[in-house]
């Protein structure tokens, strides 16, 4: 297995991604469609969150 | 148009308490809290397992460890591991850390070393060779098992993470408690409805 897969921490990002955000939408609404619209604009936002904030870092990174 | 009344059901959120979902399951509504037991206890003990099982306890270190403040024991100890305070949503299954941390029976070390360091406080670092009377924190020098100094020196950041993965789980906990005695958060009411289409004449 390439050690990208192997080690890095980030591949629990996704699981932790879509299981708060399948749990947090369902406490918020009781029918399915809308739980997991929900829950899918829960897990987008999230990603783009951390997304910017690794792409804020390496611009850091690059200008400091 | 005037929403429905909402109803509460305290019963229903101490049994989710208890077991996530299963509030949800005695109201009847059986996929949501099997969804909510699924997610919530896959994330708990998947959590559990990626820390060796040593994530997941309250140490008795008022005495050793005293707060700036002056606090009651139990509030010092939770000052002082505070992912307990989170972790201690999920219920029933937290519970044995609550049992450990008061010193009740469990299977001895020979009969079973899995259930006997069960969400006990575990050792953080090793006692030297020639050392004396050894606190609560070291293990024995010639002991086989690792010590928390010992995860997190050989291994990656793995340990740290695991303790989250059981936190967030306890934390989200919280709002399916709420789900079980208050209903979903934005209402029913408020549900995008289908429009019905009209039968064809």
């Amino acid at each position: 297995m390439s050690p990208l897969f192997a080690t890095n921490i980030y591949w629990h990002l996704p699981i932790l991604i879509v299981v708060i955000s399948l749990v947090y939408s369902a406490t918020r609404f009781e029918q399915w469609r809308s739980i997991f619209v929900e829950a899918f604009r829960w897990g987008l936002r999230m990603t783009m969150f951390l997304f910017a904030i690794a792409a804020l870092l390496t611009v850091l990174a690059y200008v400091i | 148009m005037s929403s429905p009344q909402r109803t509460y059901s305290p019963l229903a959120g101490l049994l989710s308490y208890l077991i996530p979902g299963l509030g949800q399951i005695y109201e009847g509504r059986v996929g949501k809290g099997i969804l909510f037991m699924v997610c919530l206890y896959g994330l708990f003990f998947f959590g559990m397992y990626l820390g060796e099982w040593k994530n997941v306890y309250l140490p008795d270190s008022a005495r050793t460890n005293p707060p700036p403040i002056n606090m009651p024991n139990v509030a010092t100890n939770i000052y002082n591991r505070i992912q307990f305070a989170g972790q201690f949503w999920i219920g029933i299954a937290a519970w044995p850390a609550i049992w450990q941390y008061n010193d009740l029976p469990v299977p001895s070390e020979q009969a079973s070393s899995f259930w006997h360091d069960f969400q006990r406080a575990p050792y953080e670092r090793r006692a030297g060779p020639h050392q004396g009377p050894r606190t609560g924190y070291e293990a024995p020098f010639d002991w086989p098992g690792k010590t928390l100094n010992e995860i997190q020196a050989e291994g990656d950041k793995t340990w740290d993470l695991a303790w989250v993965y059981t936190v967030i789980a306890g934390v989200l906990n919280v709002l399916v408690i709420y789900d079980a005695v208050a209903g979903p958060a934005l209402g029913i009411a408020l549900e995008p409805r289908r429009v019905q289409k009209e039968p064809a004449v």
